[in-house]
């Protein structure tokens, strides 16, 4: 395998971000409260460069990057790709190494990891020391965990998880999240700490180097610490730390440790989502108390400002849920040929392109999608054929109007596993997570005879003669066109 | 004078002339801003029977156009004394 050169951090990461052009420097002082935000969200509507903002107001040494990966080329620059790369290369170089040999990451000593030259125990621990944004005016709260990982273990089985769930500051040792109970962490607490009434001890990584933080929010089922290793080519640092067992990693700019509270919930919310809406309704949720705060010196504090499109929320999400339902797939010898999920979807619109070789094969893919632990992330599946190009929405557009038949080819699910965050839900299906689905298949039923019934495509390609179409298309300068390129 | 907010799903949940019980954050200038107590105070819609001020915020953080006059009473901590 030929050698990858990511960013090990996301200092380096900044670095190659502003070498490239791809993030700008801010020296003048900003705001915690709301200039910062409004800063990110602009960029993420404006698909701009990522602000690197090194003067916050309170917050002497301390430091912002936002929005670090709501580009394309972000995402290319955070594998070590040439930030030009398009969006299939991308997507098969994380197919390639996710699909390669775990690499399982190394302990390092505390004296060698940075994230330990800043150490605040007891009474030192007040989260209202670091620079944690109000994202968006009317948020609930200001959000400490907006891009990061959320570190426990499972109590039995001992695996790893690291997962970003949103985290709210409650007070200054006091968070709340959303920690959805069909996550791996919701499902470590439902299943053993909640009902013995046990502390789950957990650690929060801000400021992660950018493969971690996909890791993090990539619904990959092989454990995040390994996952890193696979993107990255190499094993992931990590430190053992102050008050746990658990081991965080050691590039990381800030690291939150404490217990999550079997007892005791405070509020979260209302938040700016990935849909592009606050929808989700403010609630008692998982509640973390803090025990403990390292960082670097200069620490910098990263921000994923979501809203409308586009942000990481649709961007990096879209990308990782339609690579891992890919995979998923494929897992199964299900003749596709490739799954998009476009990002102003919000990654709620899983393209799929398929031979259409038997019968059904639309709804076992639906079913497969559906059914799986990525689920609860999208509620629509469109089925196309492998002629039509799933990255081209007008032409997925096209088949999708013509091809599926509004009785037969429509079939929805209802009573799925949702979330709270879907803005069509009714009020009673946000508050109980309770979700619907639709398949559209836009295949023709293989039933039809091929030569009589399917309709033929009358286009310039595939009604003409090579003969006819090397003619028209060698004289079209000739006919007075501009050439095409 | 301080400045407090407080998030309802309606106004009426704020009644005046009785003990109530809320979850407020702090708006006042500074590094805490924002952060939550939970207490027990009175309201008033008249701005100047009480020398701190409320504003209110709707289900999806919407600004109400109420405004209050707030008595903090006393503050409750419903955290277990076991995490404290
Ligand atoms: C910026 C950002 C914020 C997210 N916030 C949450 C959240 O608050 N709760 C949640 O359950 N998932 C959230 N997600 C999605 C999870 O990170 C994603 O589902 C991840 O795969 C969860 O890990 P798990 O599969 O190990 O549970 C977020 C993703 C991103 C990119
Ligand atoms: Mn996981």
């Amino acid at each position: 395998m030929s050698k990858i050169s990511a960013p090990r951090s996301n200092r380096e990461f900044v670095e190659a971000c502003i070498k490239s052009g791809d993030a700008v420097r801010i020296k003048q002082q900003v705001d915690w409260d709301n200039e910062a935000g409004a800063i990110v969200r602009r960029v993420c509507e404006l698909g701009q460069a990522a602000p690197f903002m090194e003067n916050i107001k309170d917050y002497p040494g301390f430091s912002y990057f936002g929005a670090p990966l709501s580009t394309y080329r972000r995402m290319a620059i955070s594998l070590g790709m040439d930030p030009a790369s398009t969006l299939p290369e991308i997507g098969k170089e994380y197919l390639k190494r996710t699909n390669s040999e775990p690499i399982a990451p190394v302990t390092i000593d505390r004296k060698d990891a940075p994230c330990k030259e800043n150490i605040l125990l007891g009474d030192d621990v007040d989260l209202c020391k670091l620079p944690v944004p109000l994202v968006h005016d009317g948020d609930g709260g200001r959000y400490v965990g907006t891009w990061h990982a959320v570190v426990t273990k499972h109590p039995v089985r001992g695996d790893v998880n690291w997962g970003m769930y949103r985290q709210m500051m409650w007070d200054g040792r006091t968070m709340s999240g959303a920690v959805f109970p069909f996550s791996d962490l919701g499902k470590a607490l439902t299943e053993y700490y909640l009902p013995r009434g046990e502390g789950c001890p957990f650690a929060t990584a801000i400021g992660l180097s950018p493969l971690a933080a996909m890791a993090a929010c990539a619904p990959s089922p092989i454990p995040e610490p390994e996952l890193v290793g696979m993107l990255s080519g190499e094993p992931a640092r990590l430190v053992k730390c102050e008050t746990n067992d658990l081991e965080v990693p050691a590039d990381a700019e800030i690291i939150l440790e404490g217990v999550i509270l079997p007892d005791y919930k405070v509020e979260e919310g209302p938040f700016g989502e990935y849909t592009g809406y606050r929808t989700s309704p403010r609630d008692f949720r998982v509640t973390f108390r803090v025990n403990a705060i390292t960082y670097r010196n200069n620490a910098t504090m990263t921000i994923s400002n979501m809203g409308t499109p586009q942000d990481e929320g649709q961007m990096l999400r879209s990308f990782s849920l339609g690579l891992e339902l890919e995979k998923l797939l494929r897992s199964q010898g299900i003749p596709i040929t490739g799954v998009y999920m476009h990002p102003r979807s919000t990654h709620h619109m899983m393209i799929v392109g398929v031979k259409p070789t038997y019968a059904g094969v639309a709804s076992q893919i639906a079913h497969l999608a559906f059914g799986s632990k990525l689920g609860p992330w999208f509620h629509m599946v469109m089925v196309v054929d492998d002629k039509t190009d799933i990255y081209n929405w007008d032409e997925v557009y096209h088949a999708f109007c013509t091809r599926c038949h509004p009785a037969n080819g429509i079939h929805i699910y209802k009573n799925t596993v949702g979330t709270p965050l879907y803005p069509f839900a009714t009020p009673h299906e946000r508050k109980y997570s309770i979700g619907s689905k639709v398949l559209f298949d836009c295949l023709w039923p293989v039933d039809w005879d091929p030569i009589n019934d399917v309709p033929t495509p009358v286009s310039f390609k595939n009604v003409y003669s090579k003969e006819i179409q090397d003619q028209v298309t060698s004289n079209w300068t000739a006919y007075g066109y501009p050439p095409v390129k | 004078m301080n400045q407090w907010e407080v998030f309802v799903m309606d106004v009426a949940e704020l009644v005046e002339g009785t003990d109530l019980e809320l979850t407020i954050r702090t708006l006042n200038p500074g590094v805490q801003k924002y952060t939550y107590k939970r207490v027990r105070a009175q309201v008033s819609t008249a701005l100047d029977q009480f020398a701190d001020q409320l504003q209110v915020r709707l289900g999806r953080g919407q600004l109400s156009k109420a405004r209050f006059s707030i008595k903090v009473i006393e503050e409750i901590q419903r955290c277990p004394a076991k995490y404290l």
